[in-house]
């Protein structure tokens, strides 16, 4: 019911941006405003133009579980099982020239005290004055609008990709964000070695009307919706080792272990998850023989709400989860009391871990491998390669852009080198002491390093790690290997669109998304979401199909 | 877009008689009903003389521009594709596109049935309770158990939404108190809190546990003005404790009854954005959607404040008829309504 913000910055990452994504819009989809008013988006060969160079790291820390290459261009992120203990420096020479900058990006922590001991040690090392003013992650989407409304954006401003549509990212750039074309676009990036290294993906998720804006974060080798998890513990103490390679089995399953009467059902609100195992096209749209559809229109969506609407008949979905109650801290999946649920992989972690312990000893996740619901070859669909993405002010001069290109480089330092560990540490002793199993923080560190605040403004490629806790490294990393192979990338994937305003509340959608909601929790039958999806077609959903048809597809631009 | 909250009632009673003489009073002595002094002070002296209620009342005048009335201009956006990046003036003006095509959204006109059907139910099961409970807890001698009453029911008023229903939930959802104890005792389980016909019964229920008893407050202040005196004669005239209830209480009461009625139907197209927003997935928006959930989660939810807007003000234009309406059927009445006529 309350929400709290119980999400790693991780976990949020990818469960927010990969659900709704899923749910209904591209997260970098763009609703927009004046200038950029007719709406569009760039072409297949002006991206290709713009796009720069991937150039690896030579000589980053070698990773215990290596990338691992899948369909369509997927690749799994390293993994680390132990904290390296050889750091390797990756930046050389001076990084910054004395530069005074301000910057912003959402913090989902408390505020650290301005001017810090941390802060003040990070702008030694870039040889900056870089201010970073952390505003509340919560409240970001309305604590930027009167800025951009204001004209007082800062020097540097981080937009999450799902707001977009509210920031109107399509509208900003050129006229308030720098276009980097010519400082990073083909090789011209190769100066800047630790960006260089980001996935291509990622960079792609910065370009709009064919020019590069934006400096993109966490990317990933592959971003996916998320995956169907269950309470590895709990089944093995009942003896149970899942093999769930249909619908059937999964309900078969969730029928063996519902329990009711002790107050344990078998599974949460899957919906969304569960449109990659009935083959549902991930993103808003999709082609059905060279014409763009609506994936709210989808057939399997159909059978997928059917299904999800027999789980909950059946009485196996918990009763907080029809009634649409959220918990967190711990979850019903981490207290226990539900055994399978959908999630985003960037839960999965470490301190979720730590979370479903302190709620029962010998707490284990697992995720059941990709499958489809009739037993075929199944499919994932890509999410955007990053969800984040920051951009420079326009008004910086173009040596004051370099500057900071340079600090971005050095921000972008991959897991495992010294300007890393002071990133996200900060200074060994003062804000951390290393452990067995990695830095541990210290009070100081937790008050002030723990935001990660710079991680916003530029990262190196994710990688996964947890510590204390290698299993779930490996657990995670072998179903990121296997998933791999069914990899495929979605229409109009990773493409920024502008959507005209009047199509801007038929795109949101939020009636489907109630009406999906009031079926795959069983208080309608599947006529319910079917009526809904043909008042919304014939109220404008059609009609922004058409224009996706015209202005996307037609001039190949997908 | 409240046109008015439940406001701060002065009951007639406590108003000194001097200051403003009652309508029949003025008939009878035919005379002017502006005391002659007031006439003859000039602008100035007027000022002077009420110099401290004029710096008392500032601060609240101040309040209520700044937020009540400035915030009413934003009210254009309801006539754009309001775009924060561009504001009010820059933004598209599309004249009424926003409301035609909020009155072609059969969604809003959805939520404006189910705000007027919770709005009755809230308005017969709700609004008397409170009355009743005046009237109940007046007839309580000892001034100890009456505090101590009076102490426990105005308590959930202080409570949160948030926690109110998670209570609820805890005691009666599908996996709460009651239904548990009936499946370990293998009964047939009723989950109240998901049960879409029984909606409308279950919030004026949590409304009626968490208000009621913050609702008395008024209705004690008017039934404390009425004179002991009448009840004294009363029962010496062999009145029954239902005839003195009957011809004296309720008379008594009549006024602030009008009165919170009136206040009630100018709020009669709010029936409790939070506790609605909280439990509109529970029962699905087809039993939960009222216009502030409907503006909510299609207006700002998703970036189309202009039409989020549009909603908005075509709920303040129907609280606005409503409250007027019913002002105006007070006066005919002969009660005073929100102000003497």
């Amino acid at each position: 019911m309350s929400s709290t913000n119980a999400f790693t910055r991780r976990g949020f990452l990818t469960a927010s941006a990969g659900a709704a994504g899923a749910i209904t819009l591209s997260p970098l989809l763009a609703a927009c405003g004046n200038s950029a008013g007719k709406g569009g988006a760039s072409t297949k060969a002006g991206i290709q133009a713009v796009l720069p160079t991937f150039k690896p790291l030579a000589g980053g820390v070698t990773p215990d579980i290596p990338v691992v290459s899948g369909a369509d261009g997927a690749m799994t992120n390293p993994g680390f099982v132990k904290y390296p203990t050889n750091l390797v420096k990756t930046v050389t020479g001076k990084v910054g020239s004395g530069g005074t900058y301000t910057a912003v990006a959402p913090s989902w922590n408390p505020i650290p005290p301005a001017g810090n001991a941390y802060y003040a040690a990070v702008n030694r090392a870039l040889g900056a004055n870089f201010t970073s003013q952390p505003a509340n992650g919560n409240t970001y989407n309305t604590v930027i609008p009167p800025l951009i409304a204001a004209n007082k954006l800062p020097d540097w401003l981080a937009i999450p990709g799902w707001l977009n549509p509210t920031f109107n990212t399509g509208g900003l750039v050129g006229t308030r964000l720098a276009d980097l074309t010519p400082y990073l676009g083909g090789d011209a990036i190769l100066e800047y070695p630790n960006l260089a290294a980001i996935p291509t993906g990622g960079w792609q998720c910065g370009v709009w009307n064919n020019r590069l804006y934006g400096i993109p974060s966490y990317t990933d080798g592959m971003d996916v919706a998320g995956a169907m998890l269950y309470r590895r513990d709990l089944l093995e103490a009942k003896g149970i080792t899942p093999a769930v390679k249909t619908a059937a089995d999964l309900m078969a399953l969730g029928k063996e272990v519902n329990n009711p009467s002790g107050g344990v059902w078998a599974f949460d609100d899957n919906r969304v998850y569960l449109y990659q195992v009935f083959k549902v096209p991930i993103g808003s749209w999709y082609l059905d023989n060279g014409k763009v559809k609506s994936a709210n229109e989808h057939p399997q969506l159909l059978e997928c709400l059917d299904f999800c609407n027999q789980l909950a008949k059946a009485g196996l979905l918990h009763p907080d989860a029809v009634a649409g109650v959220k918990t967190s801290n711990p979850s019903r999946f981490n207290a226990g009391k539900v055994i399978i649920i959908g999630g985003g992989l960037g839960g999965w972690t470490a301190s979720d871990a730590e979370t479903g312990s302190a709620a029962k000893p010998g707490y284990r996740v697992g995720a059941f491998p990709v499958f489809s619901s009739d037993g075929s070859t199944p499919s994932i669909g890509l999410t955007s390669s990053s969800g984040w993405v920051s951009y420079l002010n326009k008004n910086l001069s173009p040596d004051r852009i370099k500057e900071c290109l340079r600090i971005a480089n050095y921000f972008a330092a991959p897991f495992g080198s010294y300007e890393y560990n002071l990133i996200n540490f900060g200074v060994e002793g003062a804000d951390y002491t290393m452990g067995p199993d990695g830095p541990v923080r210290t009070t100081e560190g937790s008050n002030t390093a723990a935001d990660n605040v710079y991680n916003f403004f530029s990262s190196a490629q994710a990688q996964v790690y947890n510590a204390g806790y290698p299993d779930i490294t490996k657990d995670l990393e072998a179903w990121y290997a296997d998933a791999a192979k069914y990899a495929y990338k979605p229409l109009f994937w990773n493409l920024n669109i502008t959507v005209p305003d009047q199509y801007s509340k038929i795109a949101a959608g939020t009636e489907l998304d109630d009406a999906a909601t009031a079926v795959s929790t069983g208080k309608q039958p599947l006529s319910y979401y079917q009526e809904a999806l043909a008042t919304w077609k014939s109220s404008g959903g059609d009609a922004l199909a058409t224009w996706y048809q015209q202005n996307v597809a037609d001039k190949g631009l997908s | 877009m409240a046109v008015m909250a439940e406001g701060p009632a002065v009951p007639e009673e406590a108003r000194p008689k001097s200051e403003a003489p009652s309508r029949e009073r003025r008939s009878q002595k035919g005379t002017e009903p502006i005391p002659a002094d007031r006439r003859r002070l000039n602008f100035r002296a007027r000022l002077r003389r009420d110099r401290s209620l004029i710096i008392m009342i500032t601060p609240v005048v101040l309040l209520l521009l700044v937020f009540n009335y400035l915030p009413m201009f934003g009210t254009v956006s309801a006539f754009e594709y309001y775009d924060p990046i561009y504001g009010f003036f820059h933004s598209n003006f599309i004249g009424f596109k926003n409301f035609t095509d909020l009155f072609g959204d059969a969604n809003f006109w959805h939520a404006f049935q189910n705000t007027l059907v919770l709005s009755l139910v809230q308005l017969v099961l709700y609004f008397p309770i409170p009355i009743f409970l005046a009237i109940l807890l007046n007839t309580v001698i000892s001034t100890k158990l009456r505090s101590f009453i009076q102490a426990v029911v105005y308590l959930p008023h202080f409570f949160s939404w948030v926690l109110v229903i998670t209570i609820f939930n805890q005691m009666l959802g599908g996996a709460g108190l009651l239904n548990q104890f009936l499946r370990r005792h293998h009964m047939a389980t009723w989950n109240i809190m998901s049960n879409g016909g029984m909606f409308k019964y279950l919030i004026t229920f949590q409304a009626v546990w968490k208000e009621a008893g913050w609702g008395i407050i008024v209705f004690l202040a008017a039934l404390a003005a009425i004179d002991p005196a009448l009840y004294e004669s009363a029962a010496v005239d062999g009145a029954s404790r239902w005839r003195r209830t009957w011809h004296i209480t309720l008379p008594g009461m009549r006024g602030m009854i009008v009165l919170m009625l009136v206040l009630r139907l100018g709020n009669a197209l709010n029936v409790g954005f939070e506790q609605m927003l909280l439990q509109r997935q529970a029962v699905g928006p087809q039993h939960a959607e009222v216009l502030d959930t409907f503006a909510y989660y299609y207006g700002i939810g998703n970036g189309n404040f202009g039409y989020g807007a549009a909603a908005g003000l075509f709920k303040g234009v129907i609280s606005l008829i409503l409250i007027y309406a019913a002002n105006k059927a007070a006066h005919r009445l002969g009660e005073d309504g929100l102000y003497r006529k």
